[in-house]
């Protein structure tokens, strides 16, 4: 048997290796693994592998371990960034906040560079060398760091039945928040500081954020829950600063006389008073200012300002009447027989890698098989979706037949647009009469029909219909409806999102009566790309919740009504 | 043109449940075997999406009696060889005695690195959570390792040695965790 360390020698004998040389080994196999082996370290590394089966298997526990570890970091790895700076140098609370991947233009490499920020936290502890990461962080992704270091404060982590009266009357549960006021009409929204102080407002009320350790508070109810790492964070109500010192408390601002009232539910709360001296407020104390009068108050009163754990109830019973809504609404929606296929994403006990054909009476040839992607939470708590992440996810499916038109509609949470082209349903290469949908990398729906030339292959002659810019970072991380119809005897498309028309055309290419087909085709993914196809790499990066396919075009006031029916909120 | 006629054969569908459990459970193992043949992980990535294809396509070919995950390393080797002919082979890719060689004791050691694999799981849970964030931070999908590191100037050095020693422990416990297991 041959010996590893031949070449200087060897020890010969026994058919071992050179057991002093394996430390040598184990380093060079990590620099292998890691990318920075120089060329003749390599060429070392390849005799020892030759020579010795020690060595080789040695590759292979390393290689298992490598693995194991990708498995587990791609686990965890939708924790999105935090925003590092303006932050103290200390370790941040568990919960991650969402900020949206990659904004046009942006490489789509950047978002790899958006850490979680409590691991960027306790890697500074670890090493001491904190600063590396943030450097590497800024020079790799430029652009997009700069806007949202400077702005971003807080999350909205629910919002429950909420009107906002200012700018941005589109604001939802997940988005960032900038410093700026936040002016709710009714219902509920619960803010987290970046710093970690969690603020529920009740409408009506007026907030402004100044940073993530600061708010005012203008008029209306408003709750704070303060945890250790984010003591000292202030809130400041008319005449009066609040300075917290872990705790939980309520505020209350009359804006007729600017009068106010502070409520020490938990902990401790400095109150400063304009011009006048501090005040420390203890637990079950409380404080009404009005003008330059100060006046203790007899008892708090806890349950005139919404807990958290009330509006978790309140949110999770929402989430389940729109869940029961959209159950209901299903069941006669899958007797539809329009119907070639609709996925509602339900899991199946028995078998979850195969999605059933929900349609009524079901079709099982249509049955789809899901291949990598995963299981998780829909549009509800209690809703199934598919999460498609890897190069490998995907669901099969299999079409049979010929149409004269057809509507495409489906939930979609997109996460980020890494591809040139991202899959939403694309037929197995490109053939005559085949439909791709898919969404373009700079946030364009684009759905197209294969209609080659036959005596002159070269030309392309497929119907390529683009919408507007839909997705954007300030939609992508939510969920949204998308639909697109298209019938051969007008030849017109038109594409939908959350109900609304964003596009209608006909392609100058278009001919009438030309067939339409399926036949083999995936969801989130390109089955069978071209050959030396430019762009063979299509996956989808995200969820989806509900897919159908109708053998009509349906009209814009009923696609307006699937999207009332199933829509989160 | 494009379509595969192969690929059309409607199958019936319990065939592809078959198939989908076969393959997804042998994946983690399928990934680990590619990356002793191919220069990165990325290429792991690619390398999977055709193989997925080709073994679908081929299934019916394949002997349920056999072990699918020698049919399906089979087809990886193939795929990975196609993939590093494309790529005109790179300086990171040994050569193909080695390839032959690694290629063959992996599947030999299947049953023993699936339990090595496992053993790792259960060390990699004892870390605290710092050393997990730190693991997480290296190895998050799409990272390449020197990348992170590269951005570190002189803690570099620091990072690496600390992910080095991470590794190294993380082997040793699986090894004991693995000999207690044996043992018990």
């Amino acid at each position: 048997m041959a010996t590893f360390g031949n070449s200087d020698g060897g020890n010969g004998g026994g058919g071992g290796c050179n057991p002093g040389k394996l430390p040598e080994a184990s380093r060079l196999i990590g620099e292998w693994l890691s990318g920075s082996i120089t060329p003749a370290d390599f060429d070392l590394l390849q005799t020892m592998l030759q020579d010795c089966s020690e060595v080789r298997r040695m590759l292979r526990e390393e290689v298992n371990l490598e693995q194991v570890l990708r498995e587990n970091a791609s686990v965890t790895a939708d924790l999105k960034a935090w925003n590092p700076e303006g932050l103290p140098d200390h370790e941040g609370e568990g919960e991650a906040a969402a900020i949206p991947f990659p904004d046009q233009g942006t490489k789509a490499r950047a978002k790899k560079y958006w850490i979680s920020w409590a691991a960027a936290a306790s890697m500074a502890v670890l090493l001491s060398a904190g600063t590396f990461l943030w450097g590497g962080r800024h020079a790799l992704s430029k652009d997009l760091v700069q806007e949202e270091t400077n702005r971003g404060c807080a999350i909205l982590t629910h919002v429950v039945n909420a009107e906002w009266l200012d700018d941005d009357n589109s604001r939802r549960t997940g988005d960032t928040v900038n410093s700026g006021m936040l002016k709710l009409a009714c219902g509920f929204a619960q803010v987290e500081f970046f710093s970690g102080a969690t603020l529920l407002m009740e409408g009506d009320a007026e907030l402004e954020i100044v940073s993530p350790w600061e708010a005012i508070c203008h008029s209306g109810k408003v709750r704070v829950r303060v945890p250790p790492p984010a003591r000292g964070f202030l809130l400041h109500a008319p005449g009066m600063k609040l300075v917290d010192l872990g705790t939980e408390f309520g505020v209350q601002v009359n804006p007729e006389d600017l009068s106010s009232e502070v409520h020490v539910f938990e902990g401790e709360v400095e109150a400063h008073p304009t011009n006048q001296d501090l005040i420390s407020l203890k637990q079950g104390m409380g404080l009404y200012k009005e003008g330059n009068k100060v006046a203790p108050l007899p008892g708090v009163r806890p349950d005139d300002f919404m807990g958290m754990e009330r509006l978790d109830a309140i949110t999770a019973t929402r989430a389940k009447a729109r869940y029961d809504a959209w159950a209901t609404w299903k069941k006669d929606m899958c007797g539809d027989e329009r119907l070639v296929v609709y996925f509602p994403f339900e899991r199946q006990g028995k078998w979850q890698r195969m999605i059933g054909n929900g349609c009524n009476p079901c079709n099982p040839d249509r049955n789809g098989g899901v291949v990598g992607a995963r299981w998780t939470q829909g549009r509800w708590p209690m809703k199934d979706a598919l999460e498609f992440k890897r190069p490998g996810d995907r669901v099969r499916l299999r079409i049979d037949g010929e149409y004269e038109a057809l509507t495409l509609t489906c939930w979609v949470k997109v996460d980020g647009l890494d591809r040139k082209f991202n899959a939403l349903l694309l037929t197995d290469g490109y053939d005559a009469g085949e439909p791709h949908w898919q969404i373009t990398q700079d946030g364009k729906l684009m759905f197209s029909i294969a209609y080659p030339d036959e005596e002159h292959p070269e030309v392309k002659r497929n119907q390529v219909h683009l919408s507007p810019v839909v997705f954007n970072r300030s939609n992508i991380g939510r969920w949204h409806q998308l639909a697109v119809t298209y019938d051969n005897c007008s030849g017109e498309v038109i594409q939908f999102v959350d109900g609304k028309e964003v596009s209608r055309e006909v392609s100058p290419l278009y001919q009438p009566g030309r067939k339409i087909v399926y036949g083999a085709c995936e969801l989130g993914n390109w089955g069978l790309p071209l050959q030396d196809h430019q762009f063979p790499v299509r996956n989808l990066n995200g969820c989806m919740d509900e897919f159908a396919i109708y053998q009509i075009a349906l009209a814009g006031d009923e696609l307006k009504k699937i999207y009332e029916a199933s829509k989160p909120e | 043109m494009s379509s595969d006629a192969s690929a059309s054969l409607p199958q019936p569908p319990e065939h592809y449940e078959t198939f989908v459990r076969l393959f997804v459970h042998h994946e983690g193992r399928l990934r680990g075997f590619l990356r002793t043949l191919v220069r990165d992980w990325d290429d792991v990535d690619e390398v999977m999406q055709e193989t997925s294809l080709v073994a679908w396509r081929k299934f019916s070919q394949f002997d349920p009696d056999t072990n699918f995950m020698a049919w399906a390393a089979a087809i990886a080797r193939f795929e990975a060889l196609k993939h590093l002919r494309k790529q005109s082979r790179d300086r990171l890719v040994f050569n193909d005695d080695i390839l032959d060689l690694l290629a063959e004791e992996s599947l030999e050691e299947v049953d023993s690195l699936e339990r090595h694999r496992s053993a790792l799981g259960k060390c990699l849970e004892k870390l605290d959570s710092r050393q997990k964030e730190l693991l997480q931070l290296a190895y998050q999908p799409g990272v390449k390792f020197h990348e992170v590191a590269a951005q570190a100037g002189k803690s570099a050095q620091a990072f690496y040695k600390t992910i080095q020693r991470m590794r190294a422990a993380l082997l040793q416990c699986a090894e004991k965790q693995m000999q207690a297991e044996a043992a018990t």
